[in-house]
Order: structure tokens, then C-alpha cells, then sequence
């Protein structure tokens, strides 16, 4: 949810970066999403494009690096990707049936990665 | 420094930003936390859909729990404090946060009303968010616990389709229990779906108008 002030966020921050580089243009924005981050990418990649046109980002290239869920036990510490229910009514769907369930143990996991929102790096020419 | 490098006209090259996007609100989360924390004051989320029954949860709680602690409330809407002002009546102050267009509570929203509130001499805050099931997930406000409150009257769906503030959910309040025979389904299926996404999460039943599952709430709160 939110994509669209986020994702002007993005271009706002990326714009600050470019302007305090003296950058002429600028050619990559590259970011790192977690998938428990809610974040539909679709619709960031859609705002990005309204909202870098007349600005020295247009025709820049948005890649983005979804990061797994992380998660970590504190009963049994187990680590690794966060689990996913066996569940029909969630087949072919954009959101996995996720569970905070120790898939080792049983008890309750906690979350330590996948909820990232970041600009990582920017390719600029000056 | 004899030597500078710097970069020629017309060269590209990569600046590394690592510039977390959520971290703003997240820094204001905190420090809301450590705020309350050094005052002793307990702070309970309160989430959940349009009419749900979050405010009348926080009415019985608040009737209950006046006796054993100093109390204040947070109401979140868009607009009006209807809510706020039906809070109030039970003797607690009661801070309305108009939101405007924006579907949830912020941090930064809640670290301004906190600065209307006398922190030391205040056990308990219960803050209500927007009425909204999607959004409040995201934006952490610096509580303690967090609260889900939905109704049978939502069906037997509404925990399978809105699993990431059933994650983040310490207390499921399935409330309006006395409208489940008419709903003509089995409520235990919401209380395994919740628990599927967070086996911690402890499921209470309630019917806020009467009263009833009251005291195990304030028992699921551990106050």
C-alpha cells in the first residue's frame, strides 16, 4: 500500500543525491524491497514512470531486488526464510500464505529481514 | 591532500545511498516507545475495520480497568470526534487525532498527542487506530501490544485475506459473538487462521456491548 508516496519518496531522495553530485542524468535507481514490506512492486514501477517524467530521472532504469523473508526462532533458533501454509484459497496468488510458525519447533519465529525499503545505489552521469 | 580525483564531464558512475525508506517512521516509533517506557505507561494498539467494535472494546476496558489504573485514550479518525468524545464520557482524557485524508495513525501524529498527555501520571494508554485493516500494519506507533479487533459480521474470510496485521497481532478480538448463529458459521475457523500466521497471538471472543469476554481480554493483555 502506499506505492505511490513511497515511491515519490524514492524520486524525491534520488533527485536530492543527483543535485548534490552535480549529475547531469541519471541512468539506474537501484533498490532492495523485502517481500514483507508490503509493497506492491507493479504499482512502484507504474508511479515511478509518472513521476520521473520532466525531471533529469526520465528514461532512467528502476531495478529492484526483492529480499525473502527473514526469520529466526528464539525457542529452537532455527533461521531462514519465513514459512508458507498449505492452503488452496492462497494458489496463484501475488501474496503467499505466510505463517510466523517455527517450521523446525512449532513455536513462534520473529521476523529479522524481508520488511527493507531501500534506495541501495544510483548510476549518475555528471 | 596533493591529489584529487573527482569526476571528468560526461563519466558515470555509482553513489551508494542505502537510504532506508520506512526508517522515519520507524525512528519516531521508537523514540514514542522510550518516551513511554521511561514514564511507566503501558501502550496498547488498538486496530480493526469499520465498525468492528474497537472503540466500544476500549469503553469496557477502559469502565473496568479506571479503578486499577490512570488511564488515557487515543482516537484516531479522519474527521469528527464522535469516537473521542464517547471514550471521554467514562472519565479518562481522551486525545481525538484527525488524520485528515491519511488512512491510518503515524508515528509522528502519535509523538504530537503525546505531548498533550501528563506521562507520569499515567499507568495505561489505549490508542485507537483508523478504522482500517491494511494500512495500520505498516506503521508502527511505538505500543507495547498491538490489538486486532474484527466481528463475526465481517465473515469467515477477513483473517485468510489480511494475513500482515494478523503477524503483527499480540490479542484477536472476535467480537459481536452473539451475531455468530445468524452468520451461520463456525467462529473457530477464525481463531485457526489467526493462530496459523502467529501461533503467539491469544484469540478472545467477545460481545463489547454486553460485556462478555472482557476480563479474558484484560487477562490476554496481561493487565
Amino acid at each position: 500500500m502506499h506505492e505511490f508516496s513511497i515511491t515519490s519518496q524514492v524520486v524525491q531522495s534520488v533527485l536530492a543525491e543527483a543535485e548534490k553530485q552535480k549529475a547531469k542524468r541519471v541512468l539506474e535507481v537501484h533498490m532492495v524491497v523485502g517481500k514483507l514490506s508490503f509493497l506492491g512492486l507493479e504499482q512502484v514501477r507504474f508511479s515511478y514512470k509518472v513521476l520521473v517524467k520532466g525531471t533529469i530521472m526520465e528514461r532512467s532504469k528502476l531495478f529492484i531486488e526483492e529480499k525473502e523473508g527473514q526469520v529466526k526462532c528464539p525457542n529452537c533458533g532455527y533461521e531462514g526464510e519465513i514459512s508458507h501454509e498449505d492452503d488452496p484459497s492462497y494458489h496463484n496468488l501475488a501474496i503467499p500464505p505466510i505463517t510466523l510458525r517455527c517450521p523446525k519447533c512449532g513455536g513462534t519465529v520473529e521476523i529479522v529481514g524481508g520488511r527493507e525499503c531501500l534506495i541501495k545505489s544510483v548510476k549518475i552521469v555528471v | 591532500m596533493k591529489e584529487v580525483v573527482v569526476a571528468g564531464e560526461g563519466e558515470i558512475f555509482d553513489v551508494e545511498l542505502s537510504l532506508d525508506l520506512l526508517k522515519a517512521n520507524e525512528k519516531i516509533a521508537d523514540e514514542n516507545k522510550a518516551l513511554l517506557r521511561k514514564n511507566g505507561v503501558r501502550a496498547i494498539d488498538v486496530m480493526g475495520s469499520i465498525g468492528t467494535g474497537k472503540t466500544s472494546l476500549i469503553e469496557k476496558l477502559v469502565s473496568e480497568l479506571k479503578g486499577k489504573y490512570r488511564i488515557a485514550a487515543f482516537k484516531g479518525d479522519l474527521t469528527t470526534t464522535i469516537d473521542a468524545e464517547i471514550i471521554e464520557r467514562h472519565g479518562i482524557q481522551t486525545v481525538a487525532i484527525n488524520t485528515g485524508k491519511e488512512c491510518h495513525l503515524d508515528a509522528n501524529l502519535i509523538k504530537k498527542a503525546l505531548k498533550k498527555l501528563n506521562l507520569n501520571s499515567l499507568d495505561l494508554l489505549f490508542i485507537e487506530n483508523v478504522g482500517n485493516l491494511i494500512c495500520p500494519a505498516e506503521f508502527p506507533l511505538g505500543s507495547e501490544k498491538r490489538v486486532v479487533v474484527i466481528s463475526v459480521t465481517e465473515g469467515p474470510y477477513m483473517v485468510k485475506k489480511h494475513p500482515f496485521i494478523f503477524m503483527g497481532a499480540d490479542v484477536v478480538v472476535v467480537n459481536k459473538v452473539d451475531l455468530a448463529q445468524a452468520m451461520g458459521f463456525d467462529v473457530s475457523n477464525l481463531e485457526e487462521d489467526a493462530k496459523k500466521i502467529n501461533p503467539n497471538s491469544k484469540v478472545v471472543r467477545t460481545n463489547c456491548r454486553s460485556g462478555e469476554g472482557i476480563g479474558d481480554v484484560i487477562k490476554a493483555l496481561g493487565l
